[in-house]
């Protein structure tokens, strides 16, 4: 006995021989192949040595990291001794200096093609990447080599993906978000400061457990936990149709549990899973919690206008301002324009009508 | 290059080992030392190595925001930040808040230390002291016999230890090591017997699993964690009890919740950390080490005010206060107001002042990136092999407390609150308890180990806290009062024109601190000196060096190529990640690969 | 076919004639069309900024699902007859065509641009007259009505699509390509919102030039939209 297997990992979670027959099965079937690849796919099962994973910071805040080791199923106390091998994560690794450096050759050079890169945080490319120092080295270079020869890159949260925080306008570092760095790999976008851990160990087992990508939607998230905006899923949801809101902090509204949607939610505009998922094993969310979503997993949510604005504001040609103050400023400037027109029109109506008949005939 | 600052005598002749990175709250963090023939730190430069400019972003947009941009500062003492945000912003508007926001936010807090704390010491800083590949020689039920000795917590069982250990061999044998691979195992620095070993290992594993119960005080308040919400002028989270819609709100069962969330954690602390702390520092009270500036110069700006929106040191059960030049007998009041007082320098930082010999106090701070490495560089701009500490050399700024380099942090805490056992008379039992625990002096305390324990020591603290802070949340309630914002100027139509204001907390790490300035309702300024800085800090244009420098001063190593003390040293300090780490030999040749014994 | 030039002085639009200019279907259309635009423009509104909170059980209110559904009534019906025009600029007079193809390579259509720009300056002293429209007016019906429309249409069922979900019909033709377009959703709604306000300045410089021509052009222009006949005037 030496590598522990997928077969073992589940028998020892209590599934029967039996019910890891039909898991096989019905992988085989959902992947499009015959009854015949079952007995295939449970023998890989059986031996298949655990994926290895690096897992990457660039310029980040941990809050991934932190996330991923608050997943209840499975725990992730499980996913790093069991399902994957986490042979390289600057957060929870053992190894130091040299030693460390050497397993990212090791892993690119044993597993070349079957590893999975996992990128928390991103590389800025300003001042030659150096805002983000890795071994004396830029952090973008570390990302490129590592990712050359990965199997897929899995990018935790709204850095990896959108760019984030630091990426928020004027963006100084030019903090630039995995997939417009590395262009030819699978990329699955896990977005979301931080994301939901057990999205994250989700995706992680989905794609252990059924050997492909989970599928993506155009903008390369998994549609299994992306496909809905928090809205479509809110159990405040019946308040906002019955035109139920919160009007003020800890008022009336706010302790019924009322809609936050006047408060700026931005439920309506966030696809994510927070609704139903829901936080730390199901504890809550933020919105149960009182507080609108700030809309974490969406693309540059830093910079849509404040977080309490129902309607957003625009930051273009250098106004900022949101839309009904602006078309309702056009809209006030078109109507007291039109009200000027008319009064010269109305004049030079009436001087030409005298011109025409002069002596007022 | 040799002188004397702070009583250490810098010397950069010697051989130079350099680690990177090692990484600091938010990622990345480069260590470079001098080490004499004898294998003795001379001289120790530590460099932030990262910059994301988020006081740039922060310009311009609206105060309420603030709080959610900060928070992302740091994932890891999440929520800190945003406390520390939304203070700055009340003080800035005059804002009061709630009892029961105060008292929310407190335990948000407490709960914070203590489930930093926990993560910290078990799954970043454990593996410096704890050898997991001995675990493997244990025998199942000598540990056993050993944890019952320490604590009465129930998961003991000869059994449960061997279960364990089965579990660690067979991943051992698997030959994917993991995160375990390439370790420093075998180092002669460790020296815990296997049984100690398996204990803490055991206890790593049950740590992971039951931290992620810990945070669930966040969700409940905040929504989720990592990063939960906050609000300024009080919490998010309506209160309702009894009436219609109470479900939608803090009610019975979510204050249930959160009563028997703080029981499992004051029982965690009180029967696995801190029994593991004095069972491990009891083989290491001969290593004291690292003690850097801790008895010398240390701060605080304390927190946990026990009534709301008084900030001043008597109503705040964390102490606040600062010593200078090992002078214990005087503890220094702080005014963060005080353009005298805490200020910044960025001499040896990479960024830009009109005249670099001053410092700058955080409301009139600056904050404008400036990459330029010193002629005595050895490498390129993107290949750094040695860097030039004469020069700029970090991206961390250097601020100093009336011109003096400070150590912040939870050794910090309790040794102040040590000091003052009037006001803090729990602290005072709990670090004589543990002093006597261990038999050690109290001179102990300033050390590496100290630091270690102290952390341990005051997550015990701020559990039991939690405890008072929930209590003193139901008896408000019981008084009827059940309000938890104040939306009087909410409006930003109601503020003035200008404003300026300072918010401050205790990071897990240390003192934290937010200066900001509104103009027309907008951020004009924002400046954030967070206890990494304090801690981490590049020298000062008086040559004097911060604490990381100072702690890693006179320590031996015991290989040169396995750097375990720097390490230990430098996460003792709680820098977040146990990170990887590139070493280099003084040519800047990479070291010989050790193998996994 | 032969794309009339109309021009001032043309027999056509001599003092006292009458043209047929708008057929049923177009007038038709312009006031469903009108009504559509006012039901979309308030109930939008109204769902950007919501009423006061309804007391009660929220089992007994909808008022937010009523005005979201007038507005997506109010939408298909501006949707569908939007198509229908179209169709009808296929089938219909020249006149019902100027909406969609204004004649930018024709000089003579800049020059009337020219004068109608000096003519709202008042620096001319006369307009030319047109049996439809005048280029001006057909340009700002073609950047406002037909672009305007289409993309108000596009925003505004890629935003529909998002409630009703993957393989909704508007999903799949909006909104799965619409988001990514603008960013993400919360950036449609925005530029759908201001979209809103630019319907609401075009339809207030819409019915004063109406108005305005109608008295100073002499020639009809709020009876050609009720009955379809243009009446010139010395």
């Amino acid at each position: 006995m030496s590598i522990e297997t997928f077969y073992e990992v589940m028998r020892r979670q209590g599934i029967s021989r039996r019910s890891f027959m039909k898991f096989c099965s019905l992988t085989a079937a959902s992947l499009g192949l015959g009854p015949a690849f079952a007995p295939r796919i449970a023998h890989a099962m059986e031996t298949k040595p655990r994926t290895p994973v690096i897992w990457l910071h660039g310029l980040e805040c941990t809050c991934c990291s932190e996330s991923f080791i608050r997943s209840a199923h499975p725990l992730a106390k499980d996913v790093v001794l069991s399902m994957l091998s986490l042979d390289y994560d600057d957060t929870l690794m053992a190894a130091a200096g040299f030693q460390a450096e050497a397993i990212i050759e090791d892993i690119k050079k044993k597993y070349k093609g079957n590893y999975i890169l996992a990128v928390e945080g991103n590389p800025p490319l300003n001042e030659d990447g150096m805002f983000c120092i890795h071994g004396g080295r830029p952090f973008v270079e570390i990302l490129r080599e590592t990712a050359a020869d990965a199997k897929a890159i899995i990018s935790w949260g709204a850095c990896a993906s959108w760019g984030c925080v630091q990426a928020a306008k004027p963006n100084p570092t030019r903090a630039t978000p995995v997939h417009k760095v590395i262009t030819d790999k699978p990329i699955i976008k896990v977005p979301g400061c931080p994301p939901i851990a057990e999205v994250m160990t989700g995706v992680v087992t989905y794609m252990l457990t059924f050997d492909r990508i989970p599928e993506l939607d155009r903008q390369g998230r998994p549609k299994m936990f992306y496909g809905q905006r928090i809205h479509d899923k809110c159990y405040r949801r019946p308040h906002f149709d019955g035109g139920q809101f919160v009007e003020h902090w800890d008022d009336e509204g706010a302790r019924r549990g009322y809609c936050l949607y006047k408060m700026g939610c931005k439920g309506p505009t966030t696809y994510n899973a927070c609704s139903t998922t829901r936080w730390n094993g199901g504890v809550s969310f933020p919105i149960q919690s009182g507080h609108g979503c700030i809309g974490c997993s969406e693309e540059g949510f830093w910079d849509k206008g404040g977080f309490y604005n129902r309607v957003t504001d625009i930051k273009a040609f250098g106004v900022e301002s949101n839309a009904d103050r602006l078309g309702g400023g056009v809209a006030a400037v078109a109507g007291a324009a039109v009200a000027a027109h008319a009064a010269v029109s109305a004049l030079s109506r009436a001087r030409s009508n005298n011109d025409k008949n002069p002596g007022g005939n | 290059m040799a002188y004397e600052t702070q009583g250490f005598k810098i010397d950069n002749s010697g051989k130079r080992v350099v680690v990177d990175p090692v990484c600091r709250i938010e990622g990345h963090m480069r260590v470079e030392v001098n080490l004499d023939s004898h294998n003795v730190i001379t001289n120790a430069v530590s460099t932030g190595t990262m910059w994301r400019g988020l006081e740039v972003i922060l310009k311009g947009r609206d105060p309420r925001d603030a709080w959610a941009f900060t928070e992302r500062i740091c994932g890891v003492c999440t929520g800190t930040h945003a406390l520390t945000s939304v203070r700055a912003v009340e003080d800035a508007l005059g804002i009061q808040i709630p009892e029961n926001a105060n008292t929310i936010r407190n335990i948000m807090q407490l709960n914070l230390q203590v489930h930093d704390h926990l993560v910290h010491f078990y799954h970043l800083h454990a593996l410096d002291w704890v050898d997991v590949v001995s675990a493997l020689a244990a025998d199942p039920k000598k540990t056993s016999t050993l944890a019952q000795s320490i604590s009465d917590w129930p998961m003991s069982s000869p059994g449960y230890f061997r279960d364990v250990q089965n579990r660690l061999k067979k991943f051992v044998e698997s030959g994917q090591l993991g995160p375990f691979t390439n370790g420093y195992w075998g180092n002669p620095a460790y020296k815990l017997p296997p049984e100690a070993n398996l204990m803490a290992v055991t206890h790593y594993l049950e740590a992971l699993d039951f931290q992620k119960e810990i945070v669930k005080v966040h969700t409940i308040f905040g929504g989720k964690n990592p990063h939960p919400n906050w609000l300024v002028g009080g919490v998010p989270c309506a209160i309702n009890l009894d009436q219609v819609g109470a479900v939608g709100a803090i009610n019975m069962e979510r204050l249930n919740l959160v009563k028997s969330i703080i029981d499992r954690t004051q029982e965690f602390v009180e029967k696995v950390y801190l029994p593991d702390i004095i069972a491990i520092g009891g083989f290491y009270k001969d290593w004291l080490y690292g003690g850097g500036l801790s008895g010398k110069s240390f701060m605080s700006y304390g927190d946990v005010p026990q009534k709301a929106n008084d900030y001043t040191a008597p109503n705040l059960l964390l102490p606040r206060g600062v010593v200078i030049n090992g002078d214990l007998g005087r503890i220094h009041e702080i005014d963060l107001r005080d353009p005298e007082q805490v200020q910044e320098f960025v001499t040896h930082s990479w960024y830009k002042y009109p005249d670099e010999a001053r410092g700058l106090h955080p409301w009139d701070g600056v904050t404008e990136p400036d990459f330029a490495l010193g002629a005595n560089t050895k490498g390129t701009r993107t290949r750094i092999e040695q860097l030039d500490e004469g020069a700029k050399y970090s991206w961390i700024k250097s601020p100093r407390w009336r011109g003096n380099a400070v150590e912040v942090g939870p050794l910090s805490r309790m040794v102040l609150g040590y000091l003052q056992p009037k006001q803090y008379p729990e602290i005072r039992d709990m670090v004589e308890r543990a002093l006597h625990q261990l038999d050690a002096p109290v001179g102990a305390l300033f050390s590496t180990l100290g630091r270690t324990a102290a952390r341990a020591i005051e997550a015990l603290y701020a559990a039991n806290l939690q405890q008072t802070q929930f209590d003193k949340l139901i008896a408000n309630l019981k008084a009827g009062d059940s309000s938890t914002a104040n939306i009087d100027k909410w409006e930003p139509s109601t503020w003035p024109s200008e404003a300026k204001g300072v918010g401050f907390t205790e990071a897990p790490r240390g003192a934290l601190g937010h200066w900001i300035r509104i103009k027309d309702t907008r951020i004009d300024n924002y400046q954030c000196v967070v206890p990494t800085t304090w801690n981490g800090s590049p020298r000062d244009p008086k040559g004097q060096i911060g604490a990381f420098e100072a702690s890693l001063m006179n320590t031996p190593v015991a290989k040169a190529d396995q750097p375990l003390e720097i390490l230990r040293t430098i996460h003792s300090f709680d820098p977040c990640l146990a990170c990887s780490t590139h070493v280099m030999s003084p040519d800047g040749q990479e070291l010989t690969q050790v193998k996994v014994r | 076919m032969a794309v009339q030039v109309e021009v001032s002085g043309a027999a056509q639009t001599a003092a006292g004639r009458t043209v047929f200019v708008y057929e049923a279907p177009v007038r038709l259309w312009h006031w469903i069309n009108a009504l559509a635009i006012s039901v979309l423009a308030v109930t939008g509104y109204l769902i950007a900024s919501p009423l006061p909170s309804q007391p009660g059980e929220a089992s007994d209110n909808f008022l937010m699902g009523y005005i979201r559904f007038a507005h997506f009534a109010a939408a298909y019906v501006f949707a569908i007859g939007f198509v229908a025009r179209a169709y009808w600029a296929l089938v219909g007079n020249h006149h019902a065509r100027e909406l969609f193809v204004p004649r930018l390579a024709d000089r003579e259509w800049w020059a009337g641009m020219r004068q109608e720009l000096l003519w709202y300056a008042f620096i001319a002293r006369q307009p030319r007259k047109y049996q439809g429209h005048n280029p001006l007016a057909n340009l700002m019906m073609f950047l406002m009505v037909t672009l305007g429309s289409v993309f108000m249409i596009v925003t505004g069922f890629a935003l529909y699509g998002e409630g009703g979900q993957a393989g909704h019909w508007a999903n799949v033709l909006f909104t799965t390509w619409v988001l990514p377009l603008f960013g993400q959703s919360q950036d449609v709604h925005t530029w759908h919102h201001l979209g809103a306000w630019m319907m609401v300045v075009f339809v207030i410089v819409h019915v004063y030039a109406a108005i305005r021509e109608d008295i100073m052009s002499r020639q009809t222009m709020i009876g050609a939209i009720i009955n379809g006949e243009r009446t010139f005037r010395s």
